[in-house]
């Protein structure tokens, strides 16, 4: 006789229920055992706390897409000029990388916008994959730039962070100061694009570049504006990934995978449906690990992904205006 | 001549390639007397050069640069040794020359760097660190029929998968890598009267963490210890839903089998959930032997019991070699460097037992060889039909006081466990 059991997670030493001797259809005993309260509260926290990531990473990559319509597959190599800024400075120094992650903001606005400068420009109206290709470029010369001069060796900001006990849930610093830098990142730039002129420049802009200019919008300054504060919001979120994490030259590569599936599933273009979207994909990353063998989260992660194109072909939140 | 069609004829279907090594075993003297007897142009024919070329195929650009550039490094100093003593003595001191491929870690080059060494004409292959890669260059040096010896490389496909005539691996594999820990292990911790019944895996997810935890999960009920738990990690990931996982299962002890920066995140993540199992174990898992990595992880590490291949530490060749390694490269010397200046120290060894830097002659040489001086806590390497060393041991190691140490079997212990 087999034994029909779930999975040892869901399982543990409190909340188990056993329904024993209840003969099933193929002659096999159910065993049903409810998850562990206390497991399930902190697979939600760690949830959030991947979400909000994801959510800042995807940020700067859909605000360029939006408004100018540029796939950057450099954004995860401006991640990782941030962090290596962020840390060389701390290292020369010996004061707290913390205080640094403005720097590496500013840093990565001034390369954005040479960047901008020096390769978007001149093929701004050339086929996408003109651009792509070229961004494609620009994230090999930076990692390999990045590789020669700091070594391919794993670094780390040398922080000894500890976490906090809520609930009987621990919460890490570093993962925490890093969801507050998302929120307050998401909030603040949704402030400057709805409330100040310049946003509405941006948002007007991304709506329609022809009527932007009609109306006497500077679209060329506001593609070097975007730009830059794209580069910038990748810079915020590579300076804040080492606050949890080791990193090395090649670590946006994994990170800029799972940002285009966040930016798709939320909605090219869509502020809120960034969020979402990292939120879905850091809740389904999170509870995947822990239900299912190996990285087969990954195929969720991706089945989740081609059924949203299918569906919903401009994402969760995709294609509303008034964004 | 006769010989050599015939090698390459038999070579030509799976079936009678599986054959071939016992042929080469057992025809590898007729085949040197054979050649003994053939002429002066003949023996031109066979490669008797002025020196003698290892093509060396590792990381030196990418994530494992560190370790690959370290690796490469101690090939070369196994040949500048050798040519300080005045070359191969049986090719009249011909020189031993390195040179060098990157293969940057990645599979997809495995192949082209070691097609390009043998273009550049590498009479010996060896590499590749990252096990996919090493599967890839060994495929193309059996096709191009170039020996090829493993530097470190633990998953079984590469030589298990399918039948290999040139391919040759001086370190245990992944299955006795984890024979080996499950054999010695378990014995150390119930000798120091502590329990082990239950065990938690944690792999990072290629193929070297994949073949290993594999056969840890095949082999570690034998010794009454049940898996409740497998965890794998990607590159680049946190580690903190593993270890949610390892404190839901309550395991005696979490086995990590992953490389430096995961082993890094998962004492971390430990450390930030105030969870710590009884006891920590690995198999082929760099970071327990890498100082700045222990150093980094700290007290939580203390006491790890891990496996791997070692330096041996009661041998006295073996610190005179690891102190000119130092001196020469200011790298530091740990295991993956030890098992590299093996692999080395083989394929010299080869060589001069060869007398010729014939790919034929130098394979037929290490199909037979046994090499009883080297630096690894080992016995003597000698290669059974598929290419693996029959005598490749894992030893026991346990971080003390931040510091790999040989614990078990006694003859290479460097120490008492202790828990």
């Amino acid at each position: 006789m087999h034994l029909l059991s779930l999975p040892t997670w869901m399982g543990g030493a409190t909340g188990e229920l056993t329904v024993a001797g209840q003969i099933s259809p193929l002659g096999a005993v159910a065993q049903v055992s409810l998850p562990n309260p206390g497991i399930v509260l902190q697979l939600i926290v760690f949830g959030l706390l991947l979400g909000a990531i994801y959510g800042l990473v995807a940020l700067g990559l859909t605000m360029i897409f939006g408004v100018m319509d540029v796939i950057n597959f450099a954004h995860g190599a401006f991640m990782v000029v941030a962090m290596y800024v962020v840390w060389a400075l701390s290292g020369a120094t010996g004061l707290s990388p913390l205080l640094f992650i403005p720097i590496g903001v500013m840093v990565l606005f001034v390369l954005g916008i040479i960047v901008h400068l020096v390769t978007i420009k001149p093929i701004m109206e050339a086929p996408q994959e003109n651009q792509l290709i070229v961004t494609f470029g620009v994230l090999l010369i930076l990692v390999s730039s990045i590789e020669l001069y700091f070594s391919p060796d794993p670094q780390n900001y040398d922080l000894d962070l500890g976490s906090v006990a809520v609930g009987g849930a621990f919460i890490p610093e570093g993962q925490l100061i890093a969801m507050v830098i998302a929120v307050v990142a998401v909030v603040g730039t949704w402030l400057f694009l709805k409330k100040t002129m310049v946003g509405r420049a941006i948002r007007g802009t991304a709506d329609n570049r022809d009527g932007a200019q009609y109306v006497g919008i500077n679209v060329e300054r506001i593609d070097y504006l975007t730009f830059g504060i794209g580069a910038a919001l990748a810079g915020l979120a590579g300076a804040a990934i080492p606050l949890f994490l080791t990193f090395d030259p090649f670590i946006g590569d994994e990170w800029l995978i799972n940002a285009f599936v966040v930016v798709v599933l939320g909605g090219l273009g869509s502020f809120p449906g960034a969020l979402l979207g990292g939120m879905i994909i850091g809740f389904v990353e999170v509870f995947g690990r822990f239900y299912l063998p190996g990285s087969f989260y990954q195929v969720v992660i991706f089945g989740i992904f081609i059924l949203v194109l299918l569906i919903l072909p401009q994402g969760l939140l995709g294609g509303d205006p008034s964004e | 001549m006769y010989l050599d069609s015939a090698f390459i004829s038999m070579g030509d279907s799976p079936e009678t390639t599986v054959h071939r090594r016992s042929f080469i075993k057992y025809g590898g003297a007729a085949s040197v007397v054979a050649l003994a007897g053939c002429t002066a142009e003949t023996d031109d024919d066979n490669g008797e050069e002025d020196t003698v070329v290892i093509g060396s195929a590792h990381p030196l650009s990418g994530n494992f640069a560190d370790t690959g550039t370290r690796m490469s490094n101690a090939i070369e100093l196994a040949a500048m040794r050798k040519n300080d003593e005045g070359g191969i003595e049986s090719l009249d001191g011909a020189e031993v020359e390195v040179i060098e491929g990157d293969t940057e870690g990645e599979q997809e080059l495995g192949s082209e760097v070691a097609n390009n060494l043998i273009d550049d004409g590498a009479h010996v292959l060896t590499g590749c660190f990252n096990s996919p890669v090493t599967n890839a260059a060994a495929t193309a040096a059996e096709g191009s029929q170039v020996p090829f010896v493993i530097s470190v490389a633990v998953d079984d496909a590469i030589l298990g998968e399918s039948p290999r005539d040139y391919v040759y691996r001086p370190q245990p594999n992944a299955t006795q890598m984890a024979r080996d820990h499950v054999d010695t292990m378990p014995q150390v911790v119930r000798d120091l009267d502590m329990e082990v019944e239950t065990a938690g895996l944690f792999y990072i997810d290629d193929d070297f963490g994949q073949s290993v935890s594999s056969a840890l999960e095949d082999f570690l009920p034998e010794e009454g210890i049940e898996v409740v738990t497998s965890q794998a990690i990607d590159f680049g990931d946190t580690a903190d839903t593993q270890v949610t996982n390892f404190r839901d299962n309550d395991p005696d002890i979490v086995i990590s089998t992953t490389y430096n920066a995961s082993t890094q995140e998962l004492i971390s993540a430990m450390d930030n959930q105030d969870y710590r199992p009884p006891l920590l174990g690995g198999v082929a898992n760099e970071a327990y032997n890498d100082a700045s990595t222990l150093e980094a992880m700290g007290e939580t590490a203390e006491d790890t019991l891990m496996t791997n291949f070692a330096l041996n530490p009661v041998d006295e060749r073996a610190d005179e070699i690891r102190e000119a390694f130092e001196d020469e490269f200011d790298q530091s010397f740990d295991a993956n460097v030890a098992m590299s200046y093996v692999a080395g120290e083989v394929i010299i060894a080869a060589i001069e037992e060869a007398g010729s830097t014939d790919h034929e002659e130098i394979n037929d040489t290490l199909s037979e060889i046994t090499v009883e001086e080297h630096i690894a806590a080992m016995p003597e390497i000698t290669f059974d039909e598929s290419g693996e060393n029959e005598n490749a041991l894992g030893p026991l190691f346990q971080v003390q006081d931040l510091q790999d140490v040989v614990v078990f079997p006694e003859e290479f212990a460097a120490a008492d466990p202790r828990l």
